[in-house]
This record gives structure tokens, C-alpha cells and sequence, in this order.
């Protein structure tokens, strides 16, 4: 087995169980801003946020095994090292920017809406 | 073959970066509550919802920065070189991860400041207009 071989599996399980418990924690913890953007309507909402869960898996891990097409030839362990880690990095870094964007969406949609926003800001 | 400096540098690096993304996020967390519970006066479930996102928002950018800075591109020759590379690299996250703890800071007292608002109109209005 070669490095670049050895690379992908630790890359595919970290990535895979990254994405998936940040997911998880995105999901309990987003339901409570969901629900009053629905103006209190839960199954609406709980719909809403499994196909938002859904869709961010379908994208992320998408992205992380299009990622193996373009990977850099391993040799030493080193690079093996700080490729492994800065490819992991920059999908984390997607990830967090992704975040940012959904909270300032939400933000922006509670303040267009009067009847949210008066919730959000009680 | 393979440089073991840089990977020693990778693996003494790699804890240190995390164990302060860590420490940053848990003492800002711990006291970013008490500003979320005033921003959200009263509504125990929505501090704690935004509490715990903006803290997985903090460690998502913290730790892919720290992975993503990880790549030592000087060929380290001896002892010296590693340590020079590492306190740079080292004191460079630091002083990132201070600049966003006061980022952090700033996005709270605008929000206090924010909410604090509203509720003065709030009150006004409800003052203003004779109940009936």
C-alpha cells in the first residue's frame, strides 16, 4: 500500500466523521432557530431541518471524495503529513465558512420578517 | 528520504494548536452565556442554541486554520531550525486566535447593545400608546 493510498482511507474516515458529527450537532442545535423562522410550525420545521441535514451530507462528503481525484503525489512522510492536514483543513475551513453563511442567512431572514424578529429580539 | 524534524515539528505542533484552540474556546464560551442569556432575555433555549453555534463556528475556523497553516516549507537541518519554525508558527496561531477571541468579544457587545435597544423601544412604545 502506498502513501497516497493510506492518505485517502485516513482522509475518507476523518472527513466522513467530521462532517457527520458537526451535522449532528448543527441539527439539535439549529431546530430552536428553524422553528420560530416557521413562526412555531415544529413538524414543518423538523421536515425542513432533516432535508437541510440531508442535503449538507450529500454536498460535504460529495466534495470530500471529488477531492481524491486531485491530490498530490505522496513520497515522504512528511508531505504525507502536512498534505493529509491541509486537505483536511481546507475542507474544515469550507465547513466553517458554510456555517458563518447559514447564520447570517438566518439572521437576515428573522430581521425581514417582523413577527420572527420581534421573537429573536424579545 | 523523509525529514524526521518536520514531522516531529508536525507532531509537536499539531497538540499544542488544538490544546489552545481548546482553552480559547472554552473560556470564551463559558463566559459568551451570561451575554447570550442578556441578548436573549429570559429565552434559556435560544442562548444556549446560539451559544452552541457560534462555539462549533469558532472551533470549525480555528482548527481547519491550524491544520491548513500545518505545512513547513523550510528544510529543517538541526534542532535550532525546528524550534525557530515551530515558536513562529506557534506564536503566529496565537496571536490569531487572540485576534479572534476579541472578534468573538466585539460580535457580543453588539449584540448586547443591539438587544438592549430594542427592548428601550419596546418599552417606550408600550408606555406611549394609552392601554385600552
Amino acid at each position: 500500500m502506498n502513501l497516497n493510498i493510506s492518505a485517502y482511507i485516513a482522509f475518507v474516515f476523518l472527513m466522513v466523521f467530521i462532517i457527520v458529527y458537526v451535522g449532528r450537532y448543527f441539527y439539535t442545535n439549529g431546530r430552536v432557530f428553524i422553528i420560530s423562522l416557521l413562526k412555531g410550525n415544529v413538524s414543518l420545521a423538523d421536515s425542513v431541518n432533516r432535508l437541510l441535514l440531508a442535503g449538507y451530507y450529500l454536498l460535504n462528503i460529495g466534495y470530500t471524495f471529488l477531492k481524491l481525484k486531485s491530490w498530490e503525489k505522496i513520497n515522504t512522510l512528511e508531505a504525507w503529513c502536512s498534505s493529509l492536514a491541509v486537505n483536511i483543513g481546507t475542507l474544515i475551513l469550507i465547513l466553517a465558512f458554510m456555517h458563518y453563511g447559514n447564520m447570517l442567512a438566518i439572521y437576515y431572514l428573522s430581521k425581514s420578517n417582523p413577527i420572527t424578529h420581534k421573537l429573536f429580539q424579545s | 528520504m523523509s525529514n524526521t524534524y518536520t514531522v516531529a515539528a508536525y507532531f509537536i505542533y499539531l497538540p499544542i494548536a488544538l490544546v489552545l484552540t481548546w482553552l480559547v474556546a472554552k473560556t470564551l464560551f463559558q463566559n459568551g452565556l451570561i451575554f447570550m442569556r442578556d441578548i436573549f432575555f429570559g429565552r434559556e433555549e435560544m442562548a444556549r442554541a446560539t451559544t452552541a453555534l457560534f462555539k462549533s463556528g469558532f472551533y470549525l475556523l480555528n482548527v481547519g486554520f491550524a491544520l491548513y497553516i500545518l505545512k513547513i516549507y523550510d528544510v529543517l537541518t538541526g534542532m535550532q531550525d525546528t524550534i525557530e519554525v515551530l515558536s513562529t508558527k506557534i506564536g503566529g496561531f496565537a496571536i490569531y486566535l487572540g485576534i479572534m477571541l476579541f472578534f468573538n468579544l466585539y460580535l457580543f457587545f453588539r449584540g448586547k447593545k443591539a438587544s438592549r435597544q430594542k427592548r428601550l423601544e419596546a418599552s417606550n412604545a408600550t408606555a406611549a400608546t394609552p392601554q385600552s
